[in-house]
């Protein structure tokens, strides 16, 4: 992560903010914290489960077939999606591939220069590897072409164009929207002598299937400070932070379901506490997850399909 | 629980130059490598150079006459410190009898141990023990507020703590902007009415922290810091309203000083602290002050 | 010559439909980060680029060799920049060469006097790369340098030209003319004073064309200049109106 300076006495401001300020005695569980929780008032005016406004964008990068660009107030992501042919594995011969890959941009940073943002970038990918694992929560066998012979592997590219904090949830929201901007031109199979199958790839650019991403999951970083759990830290209330939890939440029939989780920094949690952050980032989840659908479905209203321009980096 | 999440569109992206409105008289802007006017009974100041007896602008900016002194200013560049300025800046390293702080210039800036305020008296001589006690009383990361004292030859600004107003700052946040947003006004310290204090660095950095009381008036200076002291929940969105405030007439380019943060502080109490997060707000905000500022203009 | 593509029709026009000496749509922004001390957007046809400026700041201790500015760039290329995937963002020989020629052209515009002990850092992400990908970073770089408020001698900007089959000099070559096998002469030019700040030529051509191959450089140069200079003028009038020139006055 950038580094950033913070004094004690910033730290502690920002301690305060998040814990309840009238001296009401703590609780452990959540249900009693919660009836406190209108107290709570963080540094730019949030309470803790509120996230920092966003903006978004898709299919700005003309050479992949997917893209988006997702900005988290200073946290700036773009991601394209590019698609291969390519052979499934002999284990799972109905399913297609996914890999990710992530950049640290200098440009985020100065930090980042040559391989400095290699460990960031590492870590965002096995976040995302282990969200998508699960068959439940990527259905892989949309990618399949011929079972057992070919199948599409899709590369999710993800730039990291400047960093306000957050990054897991910003990544995965990114991602999801690139793919649910994802066109995969429309592949025939026909069967050549001797059962070898050939594949005829549509040349027409709106001849293209779409894949289904109802259940991706999104990630929801749970960052505990002091004694409480809070959504969307900014760099500044990470660095007060000695413990996250990394949720990713994949919905299935309008529930959210765990895809995953992991802790992050190095502290501690107890495990009543690490409950409620599972608890607080699957309910985020839900909501963060209904809102991306609406704002995608209503930016693809709005553009038609076929797009006339993009905003980009311009205005 | 349900959260305050909100997703925009980039086709809704606000248009921040609308701000720039209609202006009869524009100054005329040079870019580098421009040519200002001929060498001849003038001076080249900051941001021009000399070539076959012109002088040429070297950054791009609005051209400033004084006297025969002819400078160009970037409207946008790190901070360059002038003898007097007071500045906001952050402890780097702890050394022998200096400290290294980040000044947002071109190069880090000092802080001599002789030139702040030791407990026990201005006019104490600073012993190896003091030397010793200097991380004790400025820790890396530590944000202090100073005055620049000199500037030595290659650009190093040396800063001085030596009264009462500069020292070591307590509970509050930073707020990061370009340096050339802070407008150079006599006083860079103020109470504002709304509640809370500001700095005003020069160097851009501006420091929101709680008022101080009467009684705890000329604590400063020293290096007490009260972590235990809860800033209570009023004081805080007072803190919180600022620092957004201050961020959007920083994204809007308007000039920060007491009056235009009063202003837009004035103009945000329509909306709750966190909903000037948003950049439909922000820009609100940037024109309801910029046509409060022009009355004020033509009034004068 | 034989063996590579015609790059004009008969009508005279190119792949794109331009005409030999026309640039491609230029479109730019200035100040699209907060965080950096200066950056810039730019898009030449397909070709997208950011820049970022950090400092100048306090040059670092293991890098400094007596008091001189060090400019560090580094050139990154986004791996979904280009039709078929980049494995990586940078550390091939292009990006290495290409950093390079980045500081070289730099070097000769930035007021490197006035900055002693300090570092410059430069860097360039391709977002998507459809020729001219050096070019066109050094054209934001340099958009981004102004925007950090750095001092210049003058816009250092650059432009690629080619040469048809029929020996007609091409201006600002795209991916498709490039790869077609045409010579390719890239240029960074101080346009006003009329330096060359760097170049690079490959494939071969008789070096009586080279003459023209150049000026036709030289003359992209000299329209990228006027294009990115009022750009820089209408981003000064804008971010200047909004505060009523009191930071001026």
């Amino acid at each position: 992560m950038a580094y950033v300076a913070l004094s004690e006495a910033e730290k502690t401001f920002i301690l305060h903010g998040v814990e309840v300020i009238s001296s009401v005695p703590l609780f452990n569980s959540l249900f009693k914290v919660s009836l406190f929780l209108q107290e709570d008032f963080r540094c730019d005016g949030r309470s803790r489960r509120d996230y920092r406004p966003m903006e978004l964008e898709t299919g700005l990068v003309s050479n992949a077939s997917g893209s988006a660009r997702l900005r988290l107030a200073n946290t700036d992501i773009l991601v394209g999606v590019k698609t291969e042919i390519d052979v499934p594995n002999p284990l799972t011969p109905e399913f297609g591939k996914i890999e990710f890959f992530v950049d640290c941009s200098a440009n985020a940073t100065p930090e980042f220069e040559g391989r400095g943002g290699s460990d960031l970038a590492q870590e965002l990918i096995l976040s995302l590897q282990n969200a998508y694992e699960s068959p439940l929560a990527f259905d892989y066998r949309t990618l399949c072409l011929i079972p057992g012979q070919q199948c599409w592997k899709l590369y999710i590219d993800i730039l990291i164009l400047e960093c306000g904090g957050n990054l897991h949830d910003a990544v995965s929201l990114a991602a999801k929207a690139a793919l649910y901007n994802t066109k995969l031109p429309r592949v025939t199979a026909t069967l050549l002598d001797a059962g070898i199958t050939d594949l005829i790839i549509s040349d027409n650019p709106y001849d293209c299937t779409r894949i289904g991403t109802d259940a991706v999951p999104l990630l929801v970083t749970v960052c505990k400070i002091g004694d409480y759990c809070l959504v969307d830290p900014t760099a500044e209330e990470e660095v007060c932070s000695t413990v996250s939890m990394v949720v990713s939440v994949s919905m299935r029939n309008e529930t959210p379901f765990l895809s995953g989780t992991h802790m992050t920094g190095g502290g501690s949690m107890h495990r009543d506490t690490m409950l409620n952050c599972i608890q607080l980032g699957l309910s985020m989840g839900e909501q963060l997850n209904k809102l991306l659908v609406k704002m995608l479905k209503a930016e693809e209203t709005r553009v038609g399909p076929k797009r006339p321009k993009t905003v980009g980096f311009l205005k | 629980m349900s959260t305050n999440a909100m997703i925009e569109l980039a086709l809704d992206r606000v248009d921040w130059n609308d701000l720039a409105g209609n202006q009869e008289q524009l100054p005329r802007v040079f870019t580098p490598g421009e040519v200002l006017m001929p060498e001849s009974g003038f001076m080249r100041g900051h941001g021009t150079f000399v070539e076959e007896e012109n002088i040429v602008a070297s950054v791009a900016g609005v051209i400033e006459k004084v006297n025969k002194l002819i400078s160009v200013r970037p409207l946008k560049s790190r901070y360059v410190g002038e003898i007097g300025d007071v500045v906001v800046a952050r402890v780097l390293e702890v050394g022998q009898k200096r400290w290294r702080v980040d000044t947002n210039s071109r190069l880090d800036s000092t802080l001599l141990l002789s030139s702040v305020n030791l407990p026990g008296g201005e006019l104490r001589r600073r012993s190896a023990e003091d030397e010793q006690m200097m991380r004790h009383y400025l820790d890396e990361g530590d944000l202090i507020s100073a005055e620049v004292q000199n500037i030595f030859e290659e650009g190093t600004l040396s800063l001085y703590t030596r009264s009462l107003k500069y020292g070591k700052l307590s509970q509050g946040m930073l707020v990061k902007v370009f340096p050339a947003l802070v407008k150079r006004r006599k006083m860079h310290f103020h109470n504002l009415p709304c509640g809370a204090s500001v700095i005003l660095g020069n160097n851009g950095y501006i420091w929101i922290a709680p008022t101080k009381g009467e009684e705890q008036e000329g604590g400063e200076g020293g290096f007490v810091q009260n972590l235990n002291e809860v800033v209570p929940r009023s004081e805080r969105e007072v803190i919180a309203r600022l620092r957004n405030c201050i961020l959007a007439l920083a994204k809007c380019k308007l000039m920060l000083y007491d009056t235009s943060i009063q202003y837009a502080y004035e103009e945000s109490l329509k909306y709750e602290p966190r909903e000037l997060l948003q950049q439909h707000v922000m820009f609100d905000i940037g024109q309801q002050t910029q046509a409060r500022l022009r009355d004020v203009d033509l009034v004068d | 010559m034989s063996g590579r593509l015609e790059l004009l029709s008969e009508q005279g026009l190119r792949l794109d439909g331009r005409r030999p000496h026309e640039l491609r749509h230029i479109k730019c922004k200035l100040g699209v980060f907060e965080q950096p001390d200066g950056s810039a957007y730019m898009e030449q046809g397909n070709t997208k680029v950011l820049a970022a400026v950090y400092g100048p700041h306090q040059a670092k201790a293991k890098k400094a060799e007596g008091n001189e500015l060090i400019i560090n760039c580094q050139y990154s290329q986004a791996t979904f920049s280009t039709s078929e995937r980049k494995n990586r963002p940078r550390g091939d020989r292009k990006s290495q060469e290409f950093k390079m020629y980045l500081q070289q052209a730099l070097s000769a515009a930035i007021k490197s006097e006035l900055y002693p002990r300090s570092q410059i850092d430069i860097y360039v992400e391709v977002l998507q790369a459809d020729g001219a990908n050096y070019a066109v970073s050094l054209n934001a770089a340099t958009l981004a340098l102004i925007d950090a408020g750095i001092c210049l001698n003058e816009f250092v900007v650059a432009c690629t030209a080619s040469l048809s089959k029929s020996n007609i000099p091409l201006t600002d070559i795209s991916h498709v003319e490039e790869v077609s096998g045409g010579p390719k002469l890239t240029i960074a030019a101080l346009p006003t004073a009329e330096k060359i700040a760097f170049m690079e030529m490959s494939e071969r051509f008789h070096i009586d064309q080279l003459e023209t191959v150049i000026e036709t450089a030289m003359a992209g140069c000299r329209e990228i200049r006027d294009i990115l200079e009022a750009a820089v003028k209408e981003h000064l009038i804008h971010i200047g109106s909004a505060a009523d020139w009191a930071r001026v006055c």
